[in-house]
């Protein structure tokens, strides 16, 4: 079994809200119990709509948000309640790349500062050579080095965001919706980079997206999230071709392909994602599918393998598993 | 959806040019487009950021700020807009030509309740009493599918999800039952689910009203879904035009081509590489000779010094009507690769 | 509407600690001046003895810590000083008493409360309507001869000296045109009229200083406002400029004027000091600069806390009215 660089455990993340005192305490209950497991050399696509919670999740993967229960363990060591100082060894194992790089830079440094960044958090005084290095990995030229982020379009800033990340030679990328704010043309060259770098450097990824496209491209394994829970895992090739959750088959079949005339069967789905505050009993997705019972509404499903799938379920598995009383049957 | 080219346009747009005066010096952002929609039909214009299509589409509706020079023949049912007077164009925005804007909370109004925008819509061109204006306003909140509608319009935007902000905001473009509807990348800030309830709910109106859609895009899913005609935008000129199946089967511009090959597909198995498009789209007004893709195509060693000395003129290219593209290869280009 | 019940309930007991706080600072600050008040009282020749009586019946002997828990009782239920038929009384609530004008300080402010505020409500309204126009105005000439002629306005009524504007107005209309009165003030129940001509003219001079600031503030924020999506979602509507404009642009400009307003109000509510002085109209601001000169500490005290008073009720009522004016501040 490959090394596992990351592994959430029954992880959750709830927001307090403030209330008058005659108020039942109220919590958005942003991440409601995930386990994920990355293991070196994979990437995962992290994918959902709004309020899933699969920014929350990157964000408590990666130590920038502390999860209200559960544990966080990179590279095997828990790390859950680290803090301060003693997260420079976490960090230089995981970093992460945010949606907005106009947002993520600071635009009074010139790029050669935003690239040391990393370096000297670690202590690291770093030479010349090895932030040209740096831009040479994501395909920008030396003589940028001295520039500010306002001088670059969206996809070089993007570029250096990766740059900046991987200046610590970390084993994990948690990308952020990396490429939703890239015009099309240029999501590809970013989309085509992350492929590369994980081909060179065997990086693993923890690819969160809403653009369902954009992740089959690239991931090797799609976590779905629906209301804070993961509600169907597997292998992409898989999750795709055969979803088993209810909700995966809506999503799936709710992405407009570019070819005029190809029948969609499309699923519409009803209504809006209800809120975390409050969210159904038993299962989330229960309030918009169309396959739901009463049982549904009793106790949340766990996720359990889905018939047919190619690899056997165990602790740490990898296969197809969907948290669904009534999962779509496998293809015939 | 309507026959493309059966029907007379109702809207037709001619040889438009949008300039900036800018303190840098004048910047074309659009220079010198051609379309035209016909009732029931929907044409889509896609590009990249700076492609011109959003400021075609505000040219249109007059709604540029005063340093853009407008130039061009912009026709509603053959009567020219370009120019009108302030309050004779007014008539017609929100009247006959009504808009979708992309983000939904920040195009409405954070202090008034829906009930009151929908209804200030259709008040601003019916002399009817408020009351009479706000039950206008309930039934079109009710019509684009929001439950519960009467009481629904007494809350204010931010109480509404995305998606039914955005069907607010389409209810306030149909109040005035438009015959010309420009939706600017309606679904763009939406979850796909939510996507596909507009989508849906958009050619509902298509189909009952017979309005004629524009629908400005970057999503090439989108438009191949609900388009007639797409007009391919890029550097705020026409880099290709035609029938839907005309862009996505035989796209003769290589960029409609390198924007088909860097769409990831939900549907199939991915392709090992993306294609791509090397560079990014330029500022307006960067390039002023020859073909304004030129620096970014692959194809220019094929052609030679024509692309850089020669802006290329839309040409018609085999196809179902009128296919044209601007791009001085003669034949199309995925054949030559 | 009880979330907003609760909000002035947290708001208002937070106002009673910092009243409690400051009250003990203002305290500990205006006793620790080196100056007795006693020896104003006890008359010349100024024998010991005497002083020590006048301190004595004054509860000046007493502890600085006993003297201010005495206020604080006086606050809530009166205090006497004194006993027998020398007794002096000073009914709750009592923010103490004033020896050299033998008033309580709560009479003193009631009774010179009227005129300040005429003052400052007349100018308040004046300054209001003519800054929010002015900066319309400006805003939307941009650039243009009206934009510059306003913003011209606002910088001298920046930069001029209230006294300075106070004595020429009263110089030219007051002396060389006769027009107004010079000085004195009516009270409104004695006549309306009489009232708002002696004050026209304070009205006026403190309008066009405080205007500047609201010329300033709503010409950035209309220019801001203009810039918004829903401004051109009334455009496309078919709304006509002035629609756009008041109907739509205004509401947004209103929320950090009426922050503004709310504090200059209460600011001003507290003594227009320099206004009542050039105009001889004896409000706060002359109540508390007579009783600074004649070391009166128990005025200061009493017209020092009575401001601030007026500052944090000001600031409650702002954020009352925020919750009115946009519907999206929840006062939860």
């Amino acid at each position: 079994m490959t090394e596992e660089l990351l592994n959430l455990k029954d992880v959750k993340k709830y927001f307090g809200l403030r209330g008058a005192p005659w108020r039942k305490a109220q919590s958005v209950r942003a991440v409601d119990g995930v386990n994920l497991v990355v293991r070196k050399g994979e990437t995962v696509g992290l994918v959902g709509e709004s309020g899933s919670g699969k920014s929350t999740l990157a964000r408590v993967a990666t130590r920038l948000l502390d999860p209200t229960q559960g544990r966080v363990e990179i590279g095997g060591t828990d790390v859950t309640k680290v803090r301060g100082r003693r997260l420079r060894p976490v960090r230089r194992r995981i970093q992460m790349v945010f949606q907005d790089p106009q947002a993520s830079l600071n635009p009074r440094q010139s790029v050669g500062t935003i690239l040391s960044t990393p370096y000297r958090a670690q202590g690291i005084r770093p030479t010349r050579t090895q932030l040209v290095d740096l831009l040479k990995q994501v395909g920008l030229a030396e003589q940028y080095l001295e520039r500010y982020p306002h001088e670059f379009s969206g996809g070089q800033r993007q570029r250096i965001g990766i740059a900046r990340a991987l200046s610590v030679k970390p084993d994990l990328l948690v990308c952020d919706e990396p490429v939703s704010a890239l015009d099309v043309s240029v999501q590809a060259q970013v989309l085509n980079l992350l492929a590369d770098l994980r081909d060179e450097l065997g990086l693993s990824y923890v690819l969160v997206a809403h653009d369902l496209a954009v992740v089959r491209q690239v991931a090797d394994r799609i976590a779905v999230m629906y209301l804070g829970t993961i509600v169907e895992e597997g292998p992409a090739a898989q999750v795709y071709e055969a979803p088993a959750h209810p909700y995966t088959k809506a999503l799936l079949s709710a992405v407009p392909v570019p070819e005029p005339g190809v029948d969609r069967d499309r699923i519409v789905l009803t209504g809006d994602v209800p809120t975390p505050i409050d969210p159904p009993s038993g299962c989330p997705f229960r309030t918009r599918c169309y396959k739901a019972q009463d049982v549904c509404a009793t106790e949340r499903p766990v996720l359990e393998p889905v018939q047919g799938s190619t690899e056997h379920s165990t602790e740490h598995s990898t296969g197809h598993r969907a948290a669904c009383y009534f999962p779509e049957p496998p293809p015939s | 959806m309507a026959e493309p080219g059966l029907t007379a346009p109702i809207l037709e747009v001619h040889d438009l040019h949008v300039t900036f005066t800018t303190e840098g010096g004048p910047v074309p952002a659009v220079d010198g487009i051609d379309f035209a929609v016909a009732p029931g039909e929907t044409l889509a214009i896609v590009g990249e950021s700076g492609s011109g299509k959003s400021v075609s589409s505000a040219a249109v509706m007059g709604l540029l700020p005063s340093n853009a020079q407008v130039t061009g023949e912009v026709l509603l049912d053959g009567r020219e807009l370009n120019g009108l007077p302030g309050d004779e164009l007014r008539k017609i925005r929100g009247n006959d030509i009504a808009m979708v804007f992309q983000d939904a909370l920040s195009a409405l109004n954070p202090y008034y309740t829906v009930g009151w925008q929908v209804a200030e819509a259709y008040r601003l061109h019916h002399d009817v009493s408020k009351k009479k204006a706000h039950e206008r306003a309930i039934e079109l909140l009710d019509k684009v599918g929001i439950p519960d509608a009467s009481r629904r319009a007494d809350s204010y935007p931010h109480e509404f999800s995305g998606g039914m902000r955005q069907r607010v905001v389409i209810a306030m473009a149909l109040v005035n039952d438009p015959r010309v509807l420009i939706a600017d990348e309606p679904t763009t800030a939406l979850d796909v689910t939510v996507q596909a309830q507009i989508m849906r709910l958009l050619d509902d109106v298509q189909a009952e009203f017979g309005t004629a859609l524009i629908l400005i895009s970057h999503d090439l899913g989108v438009v191949a879904e609900v388009a007639d005609d797409v007009l391919v935008m890029y550097a705020g000129r026409a880099a290709e035009r035609g029938t839907v199946r005309d862009i996505f089967f035989r796209a003769a511009h290589p960029y409609t081509l390198g924007l088909l090959g860097a769409m990831p597909r939900v549907d199939v198995p991915p392709k090992p590489r993306l294609t791509t498009i090397p560079g990014t789209p330029p500022t307006p007004g960067s390039i002023t000779t020859g073909c304004p893709f030129q620096p970014r195509c692959a194809y220019t060693h094929r052609v030679g010094e024509r692309c850089i000395t020669e802006r290329p003129e839309l040409t018609p290219r085999p196809g179902q009507g009128d296919h044209e593209a601007a791009c001085h290869l003669g034949r199309r280009p995925e054949v030559l690769l | 509407m009880p979330d907003l019940v609760w909000f002035v309930t947290r708001r208002l007991f937070a106002a009673l600690l910092v009243m409690l706080a400051l009250s003990l600072a203002v305290y500990l600050v205006f006793y620790a001046i080196p100056a007795d008040p006693a020896h104003l009282a006890c008359g010349k020749p100024c024998t010991p003895d005497r002083l020590e009586q006048a301190r004595h019946f004054m509860q000046l002997d007493q502890s600085t810590l006993q003297q201010y828990l005495s206020f604080l009782k006086g606050v809530f239920a009166g205090r006497t000083f004194g006993d027998g038929t020398a007794a002096v009384h000073c009914n709750a609530p009592c923010f103490g008493y004033s020896f050299p004008l033998a008033r309580p300080v709560t009479t003193l402010i009631l009774d010179r409360l009227p005129v300040t505020a005429s003052i400052a409500i007349g100018a308040a309204i004046l300054w209001l309507l003519f800054g929010v126009s002015l900066g319309v105005i400006a805003a939307l000439n941009r650039g243009h001869f009206l934009d510059r002629l306003a913003i011209g306005v606002a910088l001298v009524g920046v930069s001029t000296p209230s006294f300075l504007l106070g004595l020429l107005a009263i110089l030219v209309f007051g002396f060389w045109l006769n027009m107004v009165p010079v000085n004195g003030y009516v009270p409104f129940t004695e006549s309306p009229v009489d009232w708002a001509w002696h004050l026209i003219t304070p009205w006026i001079v403190l309008a066009i200083l405080q205007a500047a600031s609201y010329i300033r503030l709503t010409r950035s924020q209309m220019l801001e406002e203009l810039n918004l999506d829903y401004i051109t979602t009334a455009r496309a509507k078919g709304a006509g400029e002035s629609r756009v404009v008041l109907t739509h642009g205004l509401r947004g400009v209103l929320v950090p004027v009426v922050t503004l307003f709310g504090l200059d109000l209460g600011g001003l509510l507290g003594g227009a000091i320099l206004t009542e002085k050039v105009f001889s109209m004896q409000g706060l601001g002359d109540l508390l600069i007579t009783a600074v000169g004649s070391l009166d500490v128990a005025v200061v005290v009493g017209v020092t806390l009575f401001s601030a008073f007026l500052i944090i009720l000001a600031n409650l009522v702002v954020d009352i009215v925020h919750g009115v004016l946009d519907p999206r501040v929840s006062h939860g």
